[in-house]
């Protein structure tokens, strides 16, 4: 099999986690600057502060820019591939030509293989989830199947209110209105009291998040005692001994995808785990998924080559089809071992 | 919004030790049946905040909610019924929830709150 596998034990948490604060990624060689005696320490002040306000401003329009984004482009999306805005699980010799059934199948499939990777399961009922957040819950998928399959009660955040609208639409339609609803808030302030999920659930959303840390205080501040946290995201390489950034032409690459995509700078699954590690959790452990998902991206191209998905995205908006010609670069970034599908879980101490 | 996720949400602007509950503004409340299940209300008792559930049932117009409920209550169909009723089909459409501490009003537009903080608020 070729996933990799982390190991916790030894993983040193002294490493300063302020190189995952960086805003967007063209942003990321300013922010970390070194600055040496008291008048240069002065300017340095400045230019931290010039960059914290930077950083603070980009936030801003990086919120923006998102809720735009999927206030545009869930219709189309959800129109050709449905209500999951995440990637399918498919066995690494599968035959790639399959169908866009099959491709919904495989986000279900994606879904349960992570719960099985989380240690949650029905046979024996272990860490049954009853009280659940999706944190960056796009229209709700991901809430709807897990309330369902657990009779649970799902609590959805987005910043798009168009995605959220339509989430609570399906979710009426499907009889779930009473188990799974959604609201517009920032998984960097989550709108709930601190201890109140058993399950603290984000697949796909991470990448957005200009703040790692600030992410993963929030994930661990609203997981109740005991509870699984469970982080699907797409993450660049970790980075060798000896490197203290990624190449020039590996920054490059993920740059133009981050602009097209509104995705601030990228972490890699280590900083993830450092971040995690500060805060005690137990169980940590986290798998490249990435040989699972390769089909995953040609399917979406072909689908936006046909008549149906063609015209459609002529019909949304500049946004949506700027994200459409940046999708050969994240098939590229697979390839070259670059970007990878990470899935991280731990828990909360009870 | 119905009143089972009103009684999840609470503010968490920077410096308010308390955002919980918020207070309810209404502009329109709208009544959306649901399918009545006993199971589901016993279980979801345990984690709903009561007082706030009564509270915010009573700015709804609903005053039918008793104070206080004992083990027994919750096999009293009467009882589920009017728990069924204030928790899950009163809606607010239209309106806003209020941070019990600074007074900032969260919009709530189509039956979605609004959540979002300003900058200076985080």
């Amino acid at each position: 099999m070729a996933c990799l596998s982390y190991q916790t034990a030894g993983l040193s948490s002294s490493t300063t986690t302020r190189a995952v604060l960086a805003p967007m990624c063209h942003r990321r060689n300013r922010a970390s600057t070194v600055v040496v005696g008291a008048s240069s320490r002065k300017r340095g002040l400045r230019r931290l502060n010039a960059v914290a306000e930077t950083a603070a401003m980009e936030a801003v329009e990086l919120k923006k820019g998102i809720a735009e984004l999927y206030d545009e482009s869930s219709g189309l999306w959800e129109n050709i591939w449905g209500d999951h805005m995440h990637h399918g699980y498919y066995d690494p010799d599968a035959d790639v030509s399959v169908s866009i059934p099959d491709h919904r199948a495989a986000q279900i499939r994606m879904i349960d293989e992570v719960l099985r990777f989380a240690g949650i399961s029905e046979e024996p009922p272990t860490r049954i989830p009853k009280n659940l957040v999706d944190v960056g819950c796009g229209i709700g998928g991901s809430s709807r199947y897990l309330a369902s399959k657990y009779g649970a009660n799902a609590k959805g955040i987005t910043l798009s209110p168009v995605q959220a609208e339509r989430a609570n639409a399906l979710a009426a339609a499907q009889g779930l209105a009473n188990q799974a609803s959604f609201q517009v808030a920032d998984a960097l302030d989550q709108p709930f009291p601190d201890g109140e999920f058993d399950l603290v659930w984000s697949m796909e959303s991470g990448e957005h998040m200009p703040d790692k840390a600030k992410f993963v205080n929030e994930l661990v501040r609203v997981a109740a005692p005991g509870a699984t946290i469970i982080i699907v995201t797409w993450c660049h390489r970790d980075l060798g001994a000896s490197e203290k950034t990624l190449k020039p032409d590996e920054k490059s690459l993920l740059d133009r995808i981050c602009n097209s995509f509104y995705l601030p700078a990228w972490c890699s699954t280590a900083d993830y785990l450092k971040l995690l590690e500060s805060h005690s959790l137990e169980d940590i452990k986290a798998e490249d998924w990435s040989p699972y998902v390769a089909p995953f991206w040609p399917a979406v191209i072909r689908s936006a080559l046909t008549w149906k998905g063609f015209t459609s995205l002529l019909l949304t908006g500049i946004k949506t089809i700027k994200g459409a010609l940046v999708m050969p670069l994240m098939i590229q970034g697979f390839k070259k071992d670059l970007i990878k599908y990470s899935v991280i879980t731990c828990r909360k101490p009870e | 919004m119905r009143l089972l996720t009103h009684n999840m949400l609470s503010s968490n602007i920077k410096g308010v030790t308390n955002g919980f509950p918020l207070r309810i503004e209404i502009e329109k409340v709208v009544e959306k049946p649901v399918d009545f299940n006993p199971e589901f209300l016993r279980n979801m008792f345990p984690k709903i905040e009561w007082k706030a559930l009564v509270n915010a049932a009573r700015s709804m117009g609903y005053v039918e909610l008793p104070e206080e409920v004992e083990p027994s209550t919750l096999y009293s169909e009467d009882f589920l019924r009017k728990f069924h009723h204030a928790l899950l089909e009163l809606h607010l459409e239209e309106g806003a929830l209020v941070c019990p501490e600074t007074g900032r009003r969260f919009p709530v537009s189509k039956g979605i709150p609004n959540m979002l903080l300003h900058e200076d608020e985080v």
